[in-house]
Formats: structure tokens, sequence, C-alpha cells
């Protein structure tokens, strides 16, 4: 790569402001997509040595992309809130052109002909591609050193992992590469990186955003959504990605708010269950103290905050999983069966127990899901939002022969994806050892704006959402 | 009902085969570590329910009328 920015420079500092503030900067002619995007260039060539966040890095395209951002501005076409802002894909997710190996070397050379349809609401709203981004393989299978890329690392330390499967994602979010990034979520793909990294990730509803073109996980419980460091810029980035697709059988054709507009500030009177009982039990005494305290941030300005019991988070995992298992092993079945040896062991071990499921347990699972559903849903007869915390634990050390984290701890981020509710991470601590500890607040399908509105609150009251990594 | 009991290696063996695997011995020994993490969940999911109780997925036929390429609806 070439480039003439500077570490520091004035364009590196832009980068940090975020998306409004890049953006009124472009229309005041203050900055342009170009320099923006050779200041993400610039960081990723100078870090991402030590990240590996990303797979691919489409630094010619980007620059010509920005190219074309500013000459859109000066002739007066300005395509909104997204326009000439860098981001960045999971590799999961289809670009024309562009490698997308959902970091597998089943596909390792696999360049698609058309875009994800995310990808080219993006596009379309101006952002500018910089590159592609390390995940688990097939967003299930890692985190992995036995794949053809290595594992992203934490940017707040890279002896630790950065949570997944959108781990470049949250990666490169959390390093400032990018002020956004799309991941992609079945079981808390986008939550546990924004978790880990210390930045915003909204899983939005289910059928919210378009899942046509990005390799499938679970069919019944895929989702996509944006890792940003603030609310306000997931607000800004949601409202760029989300809207009905008739091509994709999921998308359901709600329309799409003007998310930043519900970004009031306000949540005095909002009716808040508090699922403390999710993370109080198992999760580690930082993350309890973090979110705790975080909850009192939300009473304080005016939210009615009440505890409530809801089912306990092992059944969410155990139907989860079970259609997991049963939809990974019915997408990955002729590769399996063909060529196993060519998958890396965590996905192996992960998928192939779903040969022997039988479609009565699959069905079992089904029904078992409608019944915590309605049960899960009945709160929202008093409750505007659920709060609980984001990840139960810091992140967990990057080392290849460490316990499986899928199995060691319960996953507070499934009920939420067994729900098909929107639900946002923000970070709301740091750990003793400096790792980022986060927030989890679930909201009525459809009112990401509400849940949106809670977090960007939180995030004008307290000041986690600054603090920065130093980068190696 | 019985007590479940976890299957043996060559209840998981003939499961495989009438799945259609056949694995490298290596394959197998990662085969039969899935299933004991993957038994005790299945062994949990709650049954018993009303028949007429419905799985979570509906089908909705409209999702798969043809797109008008013009208008994209």
């Amino acid at each position: 790569m070439t480039s003439a920015v500077q570490p520091g420079s004035d364009a590196e500092a832009i980068l940090d402001r975020g998306v409004r503030k890049i953006g009124h900067m472009l229309r005041a002619r203050e900055v342009s997509a170009s320099e923006i995007a050779r200041a993400c260039l610039a960081r990723i060539r100078r870090h991402d040595g030590h990240l590996n966040s990303f797979i691919t890095v489409t630094e010619e395209r980007a620059l010509a992309r920005a190219a074309q951002a500013d000459a859109e501005l000066a002739r007066g076409v300005d395509r909104g809130p997204f326009h000439g802002i860098p981001y960045a894909l999971k590799d999961n997710v289809d670009t024309a052109g562009i490698l997308s190996s959902s970091h597998s070397r089943i596909f390792a050379d696999r360049v698609p002909a058309e875009d994800a349809e995310v990808a080219r609401r993006l596009a379309e709203a101006g952002g500018v591609l910089v590159g592609k981004t390390a995940t688990f393989e097939f967003a299930i299978g890692g985190p992995a050193w036995d794949l053809p890329w290595p594992p992203a690392r934490n940017p707040w330390n890279r002896d630790y992992l950065p949570g997944g499967s959108s781990s470049g994602s949250g990666a490169a979010v959390g390093a400032g590469f990018v002020p956004g990034a799309v991941g992609t979520d079945t079981g808390g793909s986008v939550r546990w990186p924004a978790a880990m990294c210390g930045v915003a990730g909204l899983k939005p509803t289910y059928g919210r955003v378009s899942r046509r073109g990005i390799h499938p996980n679970t069919y019944s419980l895929d989702h996509a959504g944006p890792l940003t460091r603030t609310v306000e810029d997931c607000a800004l980035m949601l409202g760029a990605m989300a809207g009905h697709d008739p091509r994709d059988p999921g998308s359901i054709d709600v329309p799409v708010e003007d998310y930043a507009a519900a970004l009031t500030g306000d949540v005095r009177g909002l009716r808040i269950g508090l699922v403390r009982h999710w993370y109080a039990s198992d999760g580690h005494p930082e993350v309890v103290d973090a979110v705790d305290a975080a909850v009192a941030v939300l009473r304080s300005l005016g939210a009615a905050v009440e505890e409530i019991v809801l089912d306990p988070l092992q059944d969410y995992v155990d139907a989860k999983t079970t259609l997991s298992v049963s939809e990974l092993y019915a997408v990955h079945e002729a590769d399996l069966k063909t060529r196993p040896g060519e998958f890396g062991r965590h996905l192996r071990t992960r998928v192939i127990g779903g040969a022997l499921i039988r479609a009565e347990d699959y069905i079992q699972a089904q029904r078992w899901r409608t019944e915590l559903v309605t049960r899960a849903m009945a709160h929202f007869r008093r409750f505007d939002l659920l709060v609980t915390a984001g990840w139960l634990a810091p992140a967990d050390p990057a080392d290849p022969d460490g316990a499986d984290f899928f199995r060691k701890r319960l996953l507070v981020t499934m009920p939420f994806s067994l729900t098909g509710m929107p639900a946002l991470v923000v970070p709301c601590g740091l750990s003793s050892g400096g790792l980022p500890l986060s927030l989890q607040i679930g909201g009525r399908p459809f009112d990401e704006a509400r849940v949106l509105r809670a977090g960007d609150a939180y995030q004008r009251a307290t000041a986690w959402h600054h603090a920065r990594p130093v980068l190696p | 009902m019985p007590e479940p009991r976890p299957a043996t290696r060559e209840e998981i063996a003939v499961m495989a085969r009438l799945a259609g695997l056949d694995l490298s011995p290596e394959h197998f020994e990662e085969l039969v570590g899935a299933y004991a993490n993957l038994e005790p969940m299945l062994w949990r999911l709650r049954r018993g329910r009303d028949r007429a109780d419905e799985p979570a997925h509906v089908f909705d036929p409209r999702k798969f009328m043809p797109v008008d390429p013009g208008t994209g609806r």
C-alpha cells in the first residue's frame, strides 16, 4: 500500500470522531472521503499484522470508491449519512469480484459474481468498503489455528481473543481501523465480539436486515447487524442496511425508521425488565458489578427498572443448539461427507454431530422455541426493554489448546437469538485486566429505535465508549 | 420413560453409517466426542406438549411468489 497519511495525522484523528461527525466534515469540505479512506488503510497497514482482523484489504477499490464519493459530493449528490464512510464486511458476506471465503479452506478461492443485499445497500448508501474481515470458519468453527488464515486477536490485548464469530469485524472496529463493520449473528456473533472489543453491536430483529448473499449458518436464526464505536453510529449504519428484501424469504416488510432521529437521550419513564439471574449466577464477578452499575445509571436517568425472571439460560441454549447443529449439518453435509479434512477441527466437531440428530428432536426444539419465545414476549406487556449482561466474562486467552468456550460457558446472547428480538451490546466497564465488559439491551420486535435510544442515553451519561486500546 | 443411557461407540458407528458418513478413524473419534456433548442436550429437550402445539417455523406461501424485476416487489 502507498499512502501519504502519517500516524496521528489529522485524517486519522478525524477517523475516531464517528460517522456523523465525519459526515459533517465531508460536507463542509474539511476533509475528503479519499483522505479518510487513506487514514483507514494506513492504520490497517500499521497494526493489523498483530491483530489479523482482515482477510482481504480492498485498497484499490476503496480509494476508487472514495474518489467517487468525493466527486459526487462536489456535484451535489449526497447519498446520506453513510456517504464516504469506510466500513468492512465479514468474510461470509458475498462481494462481487472480491474473495468471500467465510474463513474456510473450502471457499479459499471463492469470488462471487454478485454482492449480498446488505453489501449492495451499503454501497448504494455511499459507503467505502475497505476490506473483508476474519470470522470463525463459516461463522461457527473457531477460533481456529488450522485454517488458511489465523484467528483475529483482541485489540485491547493481542494475547486474548476478540470473541466471535464476527471476530475480525469486532477487532477492526475496536482497533479504530474502520468506523463500522458488518457482522452476522446466529447465537451472539455480532454481540460477543462487540462485548469483547469494547464497541457497540446490534443484532436487529429477525427479518430486519436481508441475509441474501450471506453464507447461511442456521436459516431460522441468522441475522446481520452493525458493529460501531458508538450507538449513534450503530443507528446510522443500521439505517443504511435495513429494509425489506423480497428475495430473502426471512425478510419482513416493515418500514425502516429514522433510527438516529430516535436518539433523544431521554429514557425517563421507560420500563425496563432486568434479567439479573442470567448473569448473577454464572457471570464473572466483575461482569456482575459492571452490569449492576450500568443498570443504576439507567435508573438514575429516569428509567423504571424492575428485576424479572425468565426461563433459565440453559433452556435457550439447548433449544438453539439443537436447531443450529441440525441446520448447520444440512448446510455442510456434502462437504463433510466428501472432504471432512478440509474443514478445521472446530467446525467438524461442532457440526458433524448434526448427522445424528433425529428429525423429531429438531421439531421438538422448534416447538420448545415457540414456548420460550411466547413466555419471553409476554414480558413486553409490562416492560419496554429487557436488560442483562452482554457476555458473562471478559475475553478468553488466545490459546490453541484452551477449553472450548462453547462448552464451558452459557451464552447470554442466545435468548435474543431464539426470540428474534433486537438486542444491543454496549461497553460498560473494563476488567481488572483491562478488558471490556458490556451491557445488553433487548426490545420488542422491530423496536430497534427504542433499544438504540436507551443505549445512546447510557453512552451520553458514561464514558466507556470513549476508552481506546493502545494498539500493538 | 426409562432413564436414557449414552450411546455406545458401536451404536454411534451404526448411526453414522445410516446417515451416510464414512469417516476416518480420527474423524470418527471427533464424532464420538461431539455426540457425547450433544446427547445430554437432546435428553433435556422439553417434550410432552399438546399435539396441536406448532413449531416456531411457520410456512408463509407469499414469501415464494416471483419477484417483479422492475419493481423489486
